[in-house]
C-alpha cells in the first residue's frame, strides 16, 4: 500500500475508538483491602499468561487492545517479559504443564505486582474442571487481585479491570 | 678483607647484604624444617629483596660505589679476574625492579609454598634464584653477567622442576625452558666472546670502545639479540613461556614473568646503549619488528586462552613485546637524529618494563591464590570468586586495570608514553619513519584492545557470575601473607598509576633521557613532546563530576522504591544452571573466528543420536583447540631433523667395540698424515 493510499485510507475510516467513559465496574470482582501498590498508579505493563485457555479469552483481549476500545488509553501496556511488567494476566484453567512455568513468570515479576485473572476458567476451572490434564485454577496457586468473571468477558470488562488497577 | 673493606657507601653495602643474606636463606632452609622453614628462608629472600630495592633504588639515583669485587680462584688455562659487581643506573633500575618483585614472590610463597616446593631443595633453589637475579644487572664484566645469569637459570629450572612427580607436564615444561634456557646462554657466551675478541676485554668499560661497523659487531648485535630474546620470551623464542609458566609453583612464576623475563630487556638495553651505542639503522628495525610481532602474536594467543597461568604467560609475552618496540622506536629516532622524542620511547619502553613488573606480580600472585583455593587454573572451572575471595578478587582485578592499560594505573601511564612518543615523531622528512611508525602505531592499539578484551575476559569469568564447579564454589581466601603481597603489589599498580612523575624522571636519568619532569601533583610532563599527564588531578576532576550525579541519583532513588524480584526469569523454567553462563571459550569465540588461520583453530562438535529415535540427540560434545603455529611451522620441524640426525648417527655409533678401535685407529692415522704433509 502506498503511503498516499494509505493516508486516504486513515481519513476515510475516521476515528474508530470508542468514547471513554466514567470507570464502571462491570461485575468485575475487586480483593477485599485490595489498593494498587502507589509505584503503580496510572501506568502498568501487563504480561499475559496463557495457563491452558480455550483462547477465547485470548481474542478478547486481543480486542482490548485493539483499536476500538484501546486499553492502552487507561495506561495498560502488554510486555513481552515478566521482567518489564506489573500486573500478570492469567487466562484459562491451570493445565499440569503450565503449572511450574505459571509460577517461575509470577516470581520473576518484580515486587510489588497484581495479579489480574481473566474468564471463568480462572476461578471454577469452567468446562475443563476434573480433566487430568487440569492442575487446578488460577486461586488454587494464587492470591488473585482483580477477577474479571465471564466465558469470555466483555472487552469492556476487561478494560474495566486494569482501570481498577491503574486508577485513570 | 677486601670484601668486608669495599662495603662503606650503600651500594656496596647492599650488594653485600644481598650475598649474605642469600646465603643466610640457603642455610635456613637447609637446617629448619616444616612452617619454620617457609617463615625463615621466605623472610631472608624478602630481606635480601629489600636489600636489592634499596641498593637498586640508590645506584639509580646515582649513588656510585667502588663496585665489589670477588676474587675468584677457579684452576683454569687462564687465570680469571675478580668478579665485579658495580651496577650503573641502568642496572640500578632492574636491580630494584628484580628485588621488589622478589621481595613480594618470597613473601607469598611463605604462605602459599606447600609440598616439594616448600621442601629444602625448593627454598634453596629459590634463593639461588632470587640472589643471581638481583646480581645479574650488577655485574660490570661479561664473566659476572654470565655466571649470575646461570644462576638465576639453574635456580628457577630447580624450582620449576617442583611438582614434577605428580604431574607429567612439568617434566615436559622443564626439558623445554631447560633446552631454551641454555640455548640462550650459548647464544649469549658466542655473542659476548665476539664482543670480548673485538674489545680485548671482558669488562663493560672495556667493550663500550669496540666499533660498531665491523662485521664482528653485527655479528654480536645478532647472537646477544637472540640469546636476550629467547630469556625475555619474544616470538618466535617464545616457547617456553606458555609451558613454564603455568606448571611452576605461582610465586616462582610471577618472579620468572614480572621479573626474570627483564633481565632479557636489561640485557638488550645494555647492548644497544651502552656497549655498542649508535648501531646502524636496521639493527633498531629488527627491535621493532620482533617486538611489534611478539606483543601481535602474544595477545593475540592470551585472548584465546582458557587456561588463567597461561594467558598471563602469552600476556608476557606481548608485554615484552611493546617493551621491545619501544626500544627499537627509540634507538631508530636517535638514529633519526629526533633525540627529544626518542627519549620519550625510551622512557616509555622503561615504564612498561617497571609497570609490567608490578600488574603481572599481582596477576600470577593472584593466580596462585585462586589456584591454592580451588585447585584449578581453567577459566572454564571457576567463576564467582569475587563473593568468596574478596582480596584476591579486588587486588586481581587492579591488576587486571593495569594490564589493560586502564586510566589510575601504571599500565595506563606508560602505555600512554609510548603511544605519545609514537604519535610525535615527524616523519615528514623519512621515508623509513614514514612507514614505520604508522604501522607500529596500528599494531600497538590493535595490542592494547586486543589485550582490554583479555583482562576483561579473565577477570569477568573467572571472580564474577557464579561458581562452575564445586571446587570454585567451595573457595576459600588466601592467608596473611599471600594477602600482604598482593596488596602491595596492587599498591604499586595504583601508586605508579596515581604518580608517575617522580619515578619517570628517575627513569629518565637510567636511558639519559632529557625532558622529563615532575609537574604539580606528582603528574609527569614530557617537555619534549610538549604534553603533560596528571592523574591525580584528572581523578579529582572526574571525582568532582561523578559524585554530584551519584549523590542525585542516590536521592533520587530514594523516592521510588527498589523492587525486588524473587527469581531470575528463565523464560518459566528455571534453567539457570552455572553450565548456561559466558565462558572463557564462548567470550573469544568471535577472535577464534576472526583469526581462525593464524590460531590454528579447531572446532568439533561431536552428536550422539538417541538408538531408538536416530533424529532425537542425545548428548553435543564441543570441543575447541587452539594451537601455536610457530611451534607447529618451526619447533617441530627442527626436532624431527634433529631426531633423524640422531637416527643417522645411530648407524655409525652401532656399539660394536671393534669399529670404535678402527674409528681410533683412523683419526690416529689421519693425523699423522696431516702432521706429515
Amino acid at each position: 500500500m502506498s503511503t498516499s493510499r494509505l493516508l486516504r485510507l486513515i481519513a476515510r475510516t475516521g476515528r474508530v475508538a470508542e468514547p471513554l467513559g466514567p470507570a464502571t465496574d462491570n461485575d468485575i470482582q475487586v480483593r477485599d483491602g485490595f489498593e494498587p501498590p502507589r509505584a503503580l498508579r496510572g501506568s502498568v505493563q501487563v504480561r499475559h499468561v496463557d495457563a491452558g485457555s480455550c483462547n477465547g479469552c485470548e481474542l478478547e483481549i486481543g480486542a482490548a487492545f485493539g483499536p476500538v476500545y484501546d486499553a492502552e488509553r487507561v495506561g495498560a501496556r502488554l510486555v513481552a517479559s515478566p521482567r518489564h511488567a506489573d500486573v500478570i494476566a492469567v487466562t484459562g484453567v491451570v493445565t499440569q504443564n503450565m503449572a511450574e512455568p505459571l509460577v517461575n513468570t509470577v516470581n520473576a515479576t518484580p515486587n510489588p505486582r497484581v495479579i489480574v485473572s481473566i474468564g471463568d476458567c480462572t476461578r471454577s476451572c469452567g468446562q475443563f474442571a476434573g480433566s487430568y490434564a487440569v492442575a487446578g485454577s488460577v486461586d488454587d496457586y494464587f492470591e488473585v487481585d482483580v477477577h474479571v468473571p465471564g466465558c469470555p468477558p466483555a472487552p469492556e470488562a476487561i478494560i474495566a479491570a486494569l482501570r481498577a488497577v491503574t486508577r485513570r | 678483607m677486601t670484601v668486608l673493606a669495599a662495603a662503606t657507601n650503600l651500594v656496596d653495602a647492599g650488594l653485600l647484604a644481598q650475598l649474605l643474606l642469600g646465603a643466610l636463606a640457603v642455610v635456613a632452609a637447609v637446617v629448619t624444617r616444616g612452617r619454620l622453614r617457609n617463615l625463615l628462608a621466605g623472610a631472608l629472600i624478602v630481606a635480601a629483596g629489600i636489600a636489592a630495592a634499596v641498593t637498586g633504588s640508590a645506584a639509580l639515583l646515582g649513588e656510585v660505589g667502588t663496585g665489589l669485587q670477588i676474587p675468584v680462584a677457579i684452576p683454569l688455562a687462564e687465570p680469571l679476574d675478580p668478579l665485579l659487581l658495580a651496577p650503573d643506573q641502568l642496572g640500578g633500575l632492574f636491580m630494584a625492579l628484580a628485588g621488589v618483585v622478589v621481595a613480594l614472590a618470597a613473601l607469598f610463597g611463605i604462605g602459599y609454598a606447600h609440598g616439594p616446593a616448600a621442601s629444602r631443595t625448593g627454598w634453596t633453589a629459590f634463593a639461588v634464584f632470587a640472589v643471581g637475579m638481583q646480581l645479574v644487572p650488577a655485574a660490570a664484566d661479561a664473566v659476572t653477567f654470565l655466571l649470575a645469569w646461570e644462576l638465576m637459570a639453574g635456580g628457577s629450572t630447580v624450582l620449576l622442576l617442583a611438582d614434577h612427580a605428580t604431574r607429567e607436564p612439568v617434566r615436559r615444561a622443564t626439558v623445554w625452558y631447560a633446552v631454551m634456557t641454555h640455548l640462550s646462554f650459548l647464544l649469549l657466551l658466542a655473542g659476548f666472546g665476539v664482543l670480548i675478541a673485538a674489545a680485548g676485554g671482558t669488562s663493560w668499560a672495556t667493550m663500550t670502545g669496540a666499533s660498531v661497523a665491523g662485521p664482528a659487531a653485527t655479528l654480536a648485535f645478532v647472537l646477544l639479540v637472540a640469546g636476550f630474546a629467547t630469556k625475555a620470551g619474544l616470538v618466535p623464542v617464545h616457547v617456553w613461556l606458555p609451558r613454564a609458566h603455568p606448571e611452576a609453583p605461582s610465586h616462582m612464576s610471577a618472579a620468572m614473568s614480572a621479573a626474570m623475563v627483564k633481565m632479557g630487556i636489561y640485557g638488550i638495553l645494555l647492548l644497544t646503549l651502552r656497549l655498542l651505542p649508535g648501531g646502524p639503522r636496521w639493527w633498531s628495525i629488527v627491535l621493532v619488528a620482533i617486538g611489534a610481532g611478539s606483543a601481535l602474536y602474544g595477545i593475540l594467543q592470551a585472548s584465546v586462552q582458557a587456561d588463567l597461568k597461561k594467558l598471563l604467560a602469552y600476556s608476557t609475552t606481548e608485554n615484552i613485546g611493546l617493551i621491545t618496540t619501544a626500544i627499537g622506536v627509540g634507538l631508530l629516532l636517535r638514529s633519526s637524529g629526533q633525540n627529544a622524542v626518542a627519549d620519550v620511547a625510551l622512557v616509555a619502553a622503561l615504564l612498561l618494563a617497571v609497570s609490567h613488573a608490578a600488574f603481572k606480580s599481582v596477576l600470577f600472585l593472584g593466580a596462585g591464590s585462586v589456584l591454592h583455593a580451588t585447585g584449578e587454573r581453567d577459566l572454564d572451572l571457576l567463576g564467582g570468586l569475587a563473593a568468596r575471595m574478596p582480596w584476591t578478587s579486588v587486588t586481581f582485578g587492579i591488576g587486571a586495570l593495569g594490564a589493560a592499560a586502564l586510566p589510575v594505573t601504571s599500565g595506563f601511564v606508560a602505555e600512554w608514553a609510548l603511544l605519545q612518543s609514537l604519535i610525535h615523531v615527524d616523519a615528514r622528512a623519512d621515508r623509513l619513519l614514514a612507514i614505520v611508525i604508522p604501522i607500529t602505531m596500528g599494531i600497538v592499539a590493535l595490542t592494547v584492545g586486543l589485550g582490554l578484551l583479555t583482562f576483561v575476559k579473565a577477570y569477568g569469568i573467572g571472580f564474577l557470575a557464579r561458581p562452575r564447579t564445586p571446587a570454585a564454589a567451595e573457595a576459600h581466601e588466601a592467608g596473611p601473607a599471600m594477602r600482604a603481597a598482593m596488596v602491595l603489589g596492587a599498591v604499586l599498580v595504583v601508586g605508579l598509576g596515581l604518580v608517575p612523575g617522580p619515578l619517570s624522571q628517575a627513569l629518565a636519568r637510567a636511558v639519559s633521557a632529557g625532558g622529563v619532569s615532575t609537574t604539580g601533583g606528582a603528574g609527569l610532563l614530557l617537555g619534549a613532546v610538549d604534553v603533560v599527564l596528571n592523574p591525580i588531578a584528572l581523578t579529582l576532576l572526574t571525582l568532582a563530576i561523578l559524585v554530584p550525579l551519584v549523590v542525585v541519583n542516590a536521592v533520587l532513588a530514594r523516592r521510588h522504591p527498589r523492587r525486588d524480584v524473587d527469581l531470575a526469569w528463565g523464560c518459566g523454567g528455571e534453567r539457570t544452571s552455572p553450565r548456561m553462563e559466558y565462558n572463557a571459550t564462548s567470550y573469544s569465540e568471535p577472535l577464534v573466528r576472526v583469526f581462525r588461520s593464524s590460531l590454528q583453530a579447531t572446532q568439533l562438535v561431536d552428536v550422539v543420536r538417541h538408538d531408538a529415535a536416530p533424529l532425537l540427540v542425545e548428548q553435543m560434545t564441543f570441543t575447541q583447540e587452539t594451537g601455536d603455529v610457530i611451534e607447529d611451522r618451526l619447533y617441530l620441524p627442527a626436532t624431527r631433523w634433529a631426531g633423524r640426525l640422531g637416527d643417522l648417527a645411530r648407524t655409525i655409533q652401532n656399539g660394536s667395540i671393534h669399529r670404535y678401535v678402527g674409528f681410533s685407529f683412523a683419526a690416529l692415522v689421519l693425523v699423522l698424515v696431516l702432521v706429515a704433509l
